[in-house]
């Protein structure tokens, strides 16, 4: 469950997030949307703990992320936008290193890590260095650190970057199936079609504003009013006010 | 021409629009910046001024003697820069994303390989610049030179030496670069190595400090004199030896002796650069192309093994405590620039202790007795300074980009903090408590030492200080090594760089700048605090009088609390700039 109260982002005088406010059940995919510089990526940092909120509040699984920011991380796992790793580590190394910092037993964690690497299908290179990896290869190893602890709510911002085809569908087909056992998922992306694909409800940032906040089907009902076209009505519900 | 005048108009231009940028956080910190540089160049023109007279009026050393020690000190200085630069140098050169981009466009490989080169040389000397400058005008103010001193000093003497070593230390990593295509990475690296370290230790024998004070004392009081003869031939080849020429003749108004070194310098300097340049010209391209391969060649001759430190295994640890541990290990095991710098300065270190351990304390003055104490009390926390420095202030920096990893995870970063520390207190500890005890082996076994050399025991006194000066030392460098790792470990963190990989330009940086200065600031009130209590007790015991500890205890203490208070303050800084935004 996440919980986003009145939450706002100044850096000095420009405002990022402006008094953003939304709730995820459990075992909701959400999708957030917006255009570049719209405040996606600092939302998603604040309920990460990588900033801190100017005002405001958030809840993930019943922690308040600023005040028990420890009991809040226990219960989330995050894929960033750019998956850096340690590149010095391998694959595996770096699955164990982010599991042992959410203090998982050895034998729990071996039997976990056994696990997402299968589900990623990432043993043919999971014992190279990470600096020898691409993209695509990086962010398969940021999911499976991401699930190895079992969270109970995934953010994930950007997943699609730099994956191939297959990886895609595999990512997919795994979030997907996180979302029936009921794990609520925060996802941000530019990619349109995998909203309308994976999504049970769409929120649209644009300026550090929500200006959209509802299902997916009542956007399609704002699809009928254009071209039939999820980008039309984002396009439309973004645009620039010079560009009316 | 045209293209490296364009590049290097449009990189002037990057530098003014950082240097004067106005931002409130940019402002404070440049006026703090300018407030630590200054304050450090300030205090560098005192204690060189102060060290001048006090070695040529209290010790009276001799103009001789003490242009021959400049002159050591500069050797060590060269060495320094060289090494330095050879190792920027390979991550300017041949890790630079802007070079890939160059190597894209229609620029030649020299204009390319000048650029980056004179870029690295200044990016990496400013601040050497700064302190040389303040420090000659020290020296030269205490012999009422004329401004035109300063002016040659630092154009035709300062600058050119500099840059000699800087281009000595491009030339060899070419040639490094050109034979790790054919010979084997380890044995190359190995060798080079070896190289620097027997330079080192041939030079300290061949111009045996210790023997050339004894020679020329014998002369006393005309020690003003020159004496030429006693130079060692193969130490007037090298540029230090001229530099402390240039100095000594000044001194002397031997002004054509100081115009033939100065152009000997200046010429040598020249030649080397275009020499340099033609190597560049011949192979900075093709040893670029074996940069690319180099990686590879390293990573199948280096891989280390330890079953202890597999992420796998169990451990009695807490797990974050553990994981953050074995992730150390690794990435500092994995990564070349570490563990080939850790050798080569434990090498250095092996030949300062062997030199020191048999170092000759039996010295009639109480002043060069306690000068002769200080100074390798000072050196033992140089070094210490230096491995802090280098090894420590890098620790937070170089989690990265894969920062994020812990930020978001339910660890706190007081936690991260401290069991990184640990590494670095533990190592530095008993490293600085060895290398105390090593350095003191003169001093504990003084009486010894003394019966057995002459036969009976007329050293004994009952007032022996240099004994309890010892055990003093081995006791406060420890405390003073935990305060260094302190600050430079808090300050690294408190000046972070998460978008630098390489641990050897974090080491250098702006921040590491400022905290090697303000560890110098520390290193010289620790000297001024333990000057006097030393020499009261060298006093006592020449003059066999009872040794009053009283001044000792004193210090001690102080030192003791202001270290804990450095070091609170610097953890304080450390661990909040932890919180900031990421």
């Amino acid at each position: 469950m996440i919980e986003l109260k009145n939450l706002t982002k100044n850096f000095g005088l420009f405002t990022a997030v402006d008094d953003v406010s939304l709730k995820i059940p459990s075992g909701e995919f959400f999708g957030f949307l917006g255009p570049n510089g719209a405040g996606k990526t600092t939302t998603i940092k604040m309920m990460t703990g990588l900033f801190t909120p100017t005002s405001g509040q958030i809840i993930i699984n019943g922690f308040d992320v600023v005040k028990q920011p420890l009991e809040a991380k226990s219960s989330f796992g995050y894929i960033p936008d750019h998956p850096y790793l340690y590149d010095k580590l391998t694959g595996r190394e770096f699955i164990y290193y982010v599991g042992g910092l959410y203090k998982m037993k050895k034998d729990e964690l071996k039997e976990s890590a056994e696990r997402v690497i299968d589900l990623l299908e990432l043993a043919g290179w999971v014992d190279n260095k990470t600096e020898d990896y691409s993209q695509g290869m990086r962010q398969r190893v940021t999911f499976a650190a991401a699930f190895v602890h079992n969270p109970r709510t995934i953010i994930i911002d950007e997943p699609m970057v730099g994956l191939d085809p297959r990886s895609a569908r595999i990512v997919k087909d795994t979030l997907k199936q996180k979302a029936k056992e009921g794990v609520s998922i925060f996802m941000s992306t530019h990619i349109l079609e995998m909203v309308d694909e994976l999504c049970d409800r769409i929120g649209i940032i644009n300026k550090g504003k929500m200006i959209f906040l509802d299902t997916k089907e009542s956007l399609h009902v704002h699809k009928s009013k254009y071209d039939g076209k999820l980008e039309s009505v984002f396009l439309e519900l973004t645009k620039e006010i010079g560009e009316e | 021409m045209t293209t490296f005048f364009h590049i290097l108009w449009f990189k002037n231009l990057m530098f003014w629009k950082i240097s004067l940028k106005q931002d409130f956080g940019t402002v404070i910190r440049n006026i703090g910046s300018f407030i630590v540089f200054g304050s450090f160049a300030v205090g560098a023109f005192y204690f060189s001024n102060f060290v001048t007279a006090y070695l040529l009026e209290n010790v009276r050393i001799g103009l001789f003697l003490f242009h021959r020690f400049v002159g050591m000190l500069l050797f060590v200085f060269f060495i320094t820069i060289n090494l330095g630069n050879m190792v920027v140098s390979f991550s300017t050169l041949y890790r630079s994303p802007e070079v890939h981009f160059l190597l894209s466009s229609p620029v030649s490989y020299l204009d390319i390989f000048t650029i980056k080169f004179l870029d690295n040389f200044f990016y990496s000397s400013g601040t050497l610049f700064m302190v040389g400058f303040a420090v000659l005008l020290g020296y030269g103010v205490y012999f009422n030179h004329p401004w035109h001193f300063y002016l040659l000093m630092m154009f035709g003497v300062l600058v050119p030496f500099m840059f000699l070593a800087g281009c000595i230390a491009v030339v060899v990593l070419l040639l490094f670069m050109k034979l790790a295509a054919k010979i084997n990475f380890r044995i190359l690296i190995a060798s080079i190595v070896l190289f620097y370290v027997s330079q080192v230790y041939i030079y300290f024998k061949v111009t045996s400090p210790i023997n050339l004070v004894q020679e020329v004392m014998k002369y006393y009081p005309y020690v003003d004199l020159y004496f030429g003869s006693l130079d060692p031939a193969g130490a007037k080849i090298l540029p230090n030896f001229w530099v402390s020429e240039i100095l000594y003749f000044y001194v002397q108004k031997n002004f054509g002796a100081v115009t033939g070194y100065t152009a000997l310098l200046v010429l040598s300097t020249a030649g080397v650069f275009v020499f340099s340049l033609a190597i560049a010209n011949a192979s900075f391209y093709s040893t670029w192309i074996t940069s690319l391969s180099l990686k590879s060649l390293t990573v199948k001759r280096f891989q280390f093994k330890s079953s202890f430190f597999t992420f796998e295994k169990k451990s009695l640890l807490s797990p974050q405590t553990e994981v953050i541990l074995k992730k150390e290990f690794w990435q500092f095991i994995r990564e070349p620039s570490q563990w080939v710098h850790f050798i080569v300065m434990m090498a250095l270190l092996v030949i300062f202790l062997s030199s020191v351990s048999t170092l000759n304390i039996k010295l009639e003055s109480p002043e060069l007795k306690a000068v002769v104490y200080l100074v390798v009390f000072i050196f033992n926390i140089f070094l210490i300074n230096s491995i802090a420095l280098r090894f420590g202030f890098p620790m937070i920096s170089l989690e990265g980009s894969a920062y994020w990893s812990v930020r978001s995870a339910p660890i706190s970063p007081e936690r991260m903090y401290w069991v990184k520390f640990l590494v670095l207190v533990l190592f530095l500890g008993l490293l600085s408590l060895l290398i105390a005890f090593l350095s003191n082996i003169p001093y504990l076994f003084v009486r010894r030492v003394a019966a057995e050399e002459s036969g009976i025991l007329a050293y004994i006194t009952p007032h022996i200080a240099v004994k309890q000066l010892a055990y003093f030392s081995i006791i406060i460098t420890p405390v003073v090594a935990v305060t260094l790792a302190s600050l430079n470990f808090g300050l690294g963190s408190v000046y972070s760089n998460f978008v630098e990989k390489n641990p050897i330009r974090i080491a250098s940086s702006q921040g590491a700048t400022m905290t090697f200065l303000l560890s110098v600031v520390y290193l010289v009130i620790l000297l001024a605090a333990y000057y006097f209590p030393t020499l009261m007790m060298f006093n006592a015991e020449v003059k066999n009088l009872p040794v009053d500890w009283t001044a000792l205890r004193i210090v001690f203490l102080v030192i003791t609390l202001s270290s804990l208070c450095i070091a609170g303050i610097t953890h304080i800084l450390g661990v909040r700039s932890l919180r900031r935004d990421y």
